[in-house]
């Protein structure tokens, strides 16, 4: 009787401690940054190259489904490809032009302190095993050069940003998740939100004042604003507003422009030192 | 019945092994296969069995550090789910002689409920965390379908968290001690 009795008091201490470790660690916890501890890089280091390897499996047989095995409509695809390919190529000279124009003007207006980003291509090897969050995992680390809170896009537009970084591997907060907050303009109207994570492959445009003529199908850009995200990244588009909403705010659902169901590859922006200004004045010289 | 402290260390051990599986099949696999909207908290599983089926002063000990390797796949942190598995560890102590592990239906009822403990437990304090209480019930909606899965697959996974932990299937919360 006696030994159960001191078991169940050596039980209940136990459980205090430890719940008093975990308060301590929810009080501390943040979800927007995170630095890594040796532990974490010790497993993560052990546990993301079978993430990675299982990853890429999938990919092979997807790539040897679609390359060999798939390829009934391929000449059919390929004639519209060759008509995309020459219209794009058109488009490419006159943006070509308005390239060199905007940096003669920006040498004009000496708008040239813009900071330097060096891309650093990455491929997704995995997803944030809890519900709540939406994080991706990168097979890039320190050692590639990745840093924290640098910026992560995609052709199609914003990822999110470094988070946590270990030697190989960097995971990423994405748009998606509840506790990245963007930046963003309106391309048309140049009004400015805060695009916010929801679930389901949502996100939400909040701090919009009702007064404002934004309009379902406007673009979302990065406003430059808060130091993390460069200017003019593409975020999302607009499908749907709630105008019966009487607060002094409008009520705004956004689709991210990236299409994360098919994320594979990734750009991570690193923000570097050097200042543009020699490099612009070389290029609009030319 | 009480377990010598290798054995709690070779059943641990699996165990652990066991989980780091589940979590890159969840992280990597599933996502890969197109399965991305809901994920399957297997950390959850596992220490719920712990925490209904093991009484022993460690077991706080094994949920942290369950929990720490954890933290490696998800933004979650080891904290809040510590924190979550020690409410329900209280519970399960408390509601002892009502929770009857004995059949594959009452396991899967009896984990539901103490997901929904656990999802209150988390999801709460990261909407408080967040400034932003109007997040629960979307986070609920979408802690649902996964729960339910994971409710489903509860005797399979427990069946062979009994077979690592030498755990009589028919026992209860206070079923081993060690």
């Amino acid at each position: 009787m006696k030994i159960v009795q001191e078991s169940s008091k050596t039980k209940i201490v136990s459980n205090i401690i430890v719940a008093f470790i975990a308060m301590i660690g929810v009080s501390k916890k943040q979800f927007n940054l995170e630095e890594t501890s040796l532990f974490h890089q010790l497993v993560a280091e052990i546990v993301s190259p079978v993430q990675e390897s299982l990853t890429n499996s999938q990919k092979n047989i997807s790539t040897f489904w679609e390359n060999y095995l798939a390829i009934v409509n391929t000449s059919k695809e390929n004639a519209v490809l060759k008509r995309t390919v020459s219209r794009l190529e058109s488009d490419l000279i006159s943006l070509e032009e308005i390239r060199k124009e905007n940096l003669r003007l920006k040498k004009l207006l000496h708008f040239s302190d813009e900071e330097e980003h060096k891309p650093i291509m990455a491929q997704v090897v995995g997803w944030d095993s809890a519900n709540e969050f939406k994080v991706i995992r990168l097979n890039k680390g320190s050692k590639h050069g990745i840093k924290l809170m640098s910026p992560v896009i995609t052709d199609q537009g914003l990822v999110g940003y470094i988070f946590r970084v270990t030697e190989s591997y960097s995971d990423v907060l994405t748009i998606l998740d509840q506790n990245n907050r963007v930046d963003i303009v309106v391309e048309r109207t140049r009004t400015h939100g805060i695009v916010e994570g929801v679930l389901n492959y949502k996100c939400i445009l909040k701090y919009v004042m009702s007064r404002e003529s934004v309009e379902v199908g406007d673009k979302l850009i990065t406003a430059g604003v808060g130091g993390i995200y460069p200017k003019g990244i593409k975020v999302g588009m607009i499908t749907n507003i709630n105008r019966e909403n009487y607060g002094m705010t409008l009520s705004i659902e956004v689709n991210p422009s990236v299409d994360f169901d098919k994320l594979e590859e990734v750009l991570v922006l690193i923000p570097g030192t050097v200042n543009k200004t020699a490099s612009i004045e070389v290029e609009a010289s030319k | 019945m009480r377990l010598r402290l290798s054995q709690i260390l070779i059943s641990f051990s699996i165990t652990m092994f066991l989980m780091i599986g589940f979590e890159i099949v969840t992280s990597s696999l599933l996502p890969a296969l197109g399965w991305q909207q809901y994920r399957l908290t297997f950390n959850v599983l596992i220490i719920l069995f712990l925490a209904l089926k093991l009484d022993s002063p460690v077991v706080s000990w094994l949920i942290l550090i369950l929990q720490l390797v954890h933290s490696v796949f998800s933004i979650e942190g080891w904290a809040l789910g510590t924190l979550a598995a020690l409410i329900v560890v209280a519970s399960a102590n408390y509601l002892k002689d009502l929770l009857q592990l004995s059949s594959a239906f009452m396991t899967m009822v009896i984990v539901q409920f103490f997901q929904i403990v656990w999802f209150a437990t988390v999801s709460l304090i990261i909407c408080l965390k967040l400034s932003d209480l109007t997040k629960l019930s979307m986070l609920f909606w979408s802690f649902i379908p996964g729960s339910i899965l994971l409710s489903l697959m509860a005797p399979f996974v427990f069946w062979i968290l009994e077979t690592i932990w030498r755990v009589p299937s028919d026992s209860g919360p206070s079923g081993v001690e060690i």
